[in-house]
């Protein structure tokens, strides 16, 4: 019996969980943590933190696109953790999703870079370093779902390419756009708005023009690949 | 005792130059000369005014002398006494000094709207009531080039107290469709820090930033209440251009002696009314205009180490009552935490949505309390539902109200959607886009003492007003002791 509910925990472990819900914000004593409620149980999503985090919290008044596996290891701040995670915000407005719980005793927030408060110490921008790249160089910018905004994680490849396409005199910059399509785990599919990638690829075509990049040719792929990491530009600088 | 005097030498030295007149009010073609540094009261004090240059000879200056027809200079709008701004009072002194005939009433901008009777006090009832003046903007916004922007929404007018927006000759419908907002006049002051922090792309946005169209290189894009102008040289053509109502555009010469000019004058409250000066050694180091003129442009100040407006330290434990509450005031600012919810360009761009931060979180830039990154922001001051107007239903509102129809390609307003009720769509009338309906830039917290009403509608009529909005917004949940302090502090500025 006891080797049956091993087992079983094993594949919950594994488990990829898909889904579209509301974000629950949870107040503790430093910065709040978000999460998010799918089938009765609640997952852990992250903790706020500076604009310059890999991790771009939720937002209330919109439900947010969890793509995850369930992670091994204690609940934090009471959701279950979910690793390797991307998250998505839903653009359209939902004024159901406005869950904010207060701080209670025993829930803390995992530690932070940057409090609630002002900061204490500089921004690490040490990854903004140029790097020793030659040769053909890919850099890849990853958005949210049907989103075509440049995060600042994106704002630092962005820069990079630049760079590079500058320092090298690149002959050739290739910009291509692709968009994503991801089934839930209720069996729903969830395919990118049409015009997406092209929208993503001219943008960033137009943030290389601007910053003095010739030779930047620009396509998509209009059919949708699977997973986040599909939800992307490449740029392709070639010296 | 010592504070007293020192005190009373102030007001008795303030402004030397002005001695005889019975205004300090610049009036253009007035031929005067400006001292490096003078003083100007206002009801919660003093505020300083330094030239860094040295002495400003005003004949023939292009700044303080018209270039257009209808009589205005740039410092009609731009007054020493207002902290290079002007107030609402300031506007009802010279209705009734002139008897309605001041060019800055002029009928063009300085009336709700040319086409009603220019010797009524209530045809320019926005700009006596709230300091507002008509900024008319084309829709669709135009490129550069003059062609027409893509837009992402439907606009219109819903009420239209002024008759601007729907008049045949003048509105939406007129052969040069216009949107006619309603806006303050900002401080031609401390311009370093607004014209500093410019990035290639664009924080909030993700895309380009604007360029200057003489070198090619990026603008900050804090410049002007929708930063629809990238640089002081250009925003000086469309000001003679328009406030000014030029036939021809000004010379080289005159735009580069304006921002000569605008680039070396600085503003701030110096003295409390009855505290007296702040600029007193042991200080924050950053009140009065020589802190803004001799610190550093574009330095990040959200963080402990260096915060946005210094160290207060020693004003908190002094006995002074006004300068322990100036510090208390600074400690909620930097420190206070609370939810900063459903703010566009402030939740939206990857903070998450709400975020638990503080006042400097957006007022981060050291010395003035600007975004350092290009800083439109809705906080909710034009937009409904938490605009402080009456409802759109409510007759006594003085403001246009417009709705906004967002395509549904476009994203739309991230915390309004599809639809938007709004008294100013701001940025978005320049960008065309949704998201960025009632989207204002963040502008410098320097001088305000001198210039009430506040927000960029003149919305709050003191600096009371402004907090007791912020706490209203945000549910700050502030004591009254507490928003003496935040009043003080600001007033201080």
């Amino acid at each position: 019996m006891r080797f049956c509910l091993l087992l079983a925990g094993v594949t919950a472990f594994a488990q990829q969980l898909n889904f579209v819900a509301c974000p629950v914000v949870r107040d503790t004593k430093t910065v709040p943590c978000f999460l998010a409620e799918y089938e009765g149980e609640l997952y852990y999503l992250g903790i706020q933190q500076d604009i310059t985090s890999d991790f771009h919290p939720p937002q209330l008044k919109h439900e947010v696109l969890v793509e995850g596996t369930v992670a091994a290891g204690p609940r934090v701040c009471g959701g279950i953790p979910l690793k390797p995670l991307s998250i998505s915000v839903i653009k359209e407005v939902n004024l159901a999703c406005n869950t904010l719980l207060p701080a209670e005793p025993g829930i803390e927030a995992p530690p932070a870079a940057r409090g609630a408060g002002p900061a204490t110490h500089p921004l690490d921008i040490s990854s903004a370093k140029p790097k020793e790249l030659t040769g053909p160089q890919e850099f890849t910018i990853l958005y949210s779902f049907n989103d075509d905004f440049l995060e600042y994680a994106g704002n630092r490849v962005v820069n990079e390419a630049i760079d590079y396409a500058k320092r090298t005199g690149a002959s050739s910059v290739k910009v291509t756009g692709y968009r994503e399509s991801t089934v839930l785990s209720n069996g729903t599919r969830l395919v990118e708005k049409d015009a997406i990638a092209e929208k993503r690829a001219e943008n960033i075509a137009a943030l290389l023009r601007g910053s003095g990049v010739s030779g930047v040719s620009i396509s998509s792929k209009d059919e949708p690949e699977s997973g986040p990491a599909a939800r992307r530009v490449a740029v392709v600088v070639t010296p | 005792m010592h504070r007293l005097f020192v005190f009373l030498g102030i007001a008795v030295t303030l402004s030397a130059q002005y001695q005889g007149l019975k205004s300090t009010w610049v009036e253009p073609s007035s031929n005067i000369v400006l001292p490096a540094s003078d003083t100007f009261d206002n009801s919660n004090g003093t505020v300083g005014i330094i030239n860094a240059a040295g002495p400003v000879n005003t004949e023939g200056h292009p700044f303080f002398v018209p270039l257009g027809t209808n009589g205005r200079a740039c410092v009609n709008c731009h007054q020493p006494t207002y902290a290079m701004s002007l107030s609402a009072a300031s506007m009802v002194e010279r209705w009734i000094t002139t008897g309605g005939k001041d060019p800055v009433f002029a009928a063009f901008d300085g009336s709700n709207c040319p086409n009603l009777p220019q010797d009524q006090k209530s045809s320019h009832s926005l700009l006596l009531n709230r300091g507002l003046f008509r900024i008319p903007l084309p829709w669709p916004p135009k490129n550069s080039d003059g062609s027409p922007k893509p837009v992402e929404f439907k606009i219109e007018v819903v009420r239209d107290p002024t008759g601007c927006n729907t008049s045949a000759e003048y509105g939406l419908r007129s052969s040069e469709p216009t949107i006619s907002v309603y806006r303050r006049p900002r401080p031609a002051a401390n311009l370093k820090y607004v014209m500093s922090g410019a990035q290639a792309i664009v924080l909030k946005t993700g895309m380009p930033a604007d360029v200057d169209p003489e070198t090619g290189k990026p603008v900050p894009m804090n410049l002007m209440s929708d930063a629809r102008e990238p640089t002081l040289k250009t925003q000086a053509v469309s000001a003679i251009m328009g406030h000014e109502q030029a036939g021809g555009a000004p010379t080289q010469k005159q735009l580069d002696k304006i921002v000569e000019f605008e680039s070396q004058v600085y503003a701030a409250q110096i003295a409390h009314i009855w505290a007296g000066p702040l600029e007193l050694p042991g200080g924050p180091g950053t009140l009065g205009p020589a802190a803004l003129r001799d610190r550093r442009a574009g330095v990040l100040g959200d963080n402990e180490y260096d915060p946005v407006f210094g160290r207060f330290d020693n004003w908190r434990k002094g006995s002074d009552y006004y300068r322990a509450s100036v510090a208390r005031g600074a400690d909620i600012f930097m420190f206070r935490q609370f939810w900063i919810r459903d703010t566009a360009h402030i939740n939206s761009i990857g903070l998450g949505n709400p975020v638990k931060r503080t006042c400097a979180t957006c007022h981060n830039a050291q010395t003035t309390g600007q975004d350092l990154s290009a800083g439109w922001v809705d906080v909710g001051t034009t937009n409904f539902p938490t605009w402080t107007e009456p409802s759109t239903w409510a007759e006594s509102s003085e403001l246009p109200v417009f709705k906004i129809t967002c395509s549904a390609k476009a994203d739309p307003h991230p915390y309004l959607g599809r639809v938007i009720y709004t008294t100013d769509p701001g940025r978005a009338l320049i960008s065309g886009r949704c998201v960025d309906v009632g989207s204002i830039v963040m502008q410098q917290l320097r001088g305000l003492a001198a210039r009430p009403p506040y927000f960029v509608n003149g919305s709050a009529k003191t600096l009371r007003e402004v907090v007791d909005y912020y706490d209203r917004r945000f549910d700050m949940k502030l004591s009254d002791a507490e928003k003496e302090d935040l009043v003080n502090f600001l007033g201080a500025l």
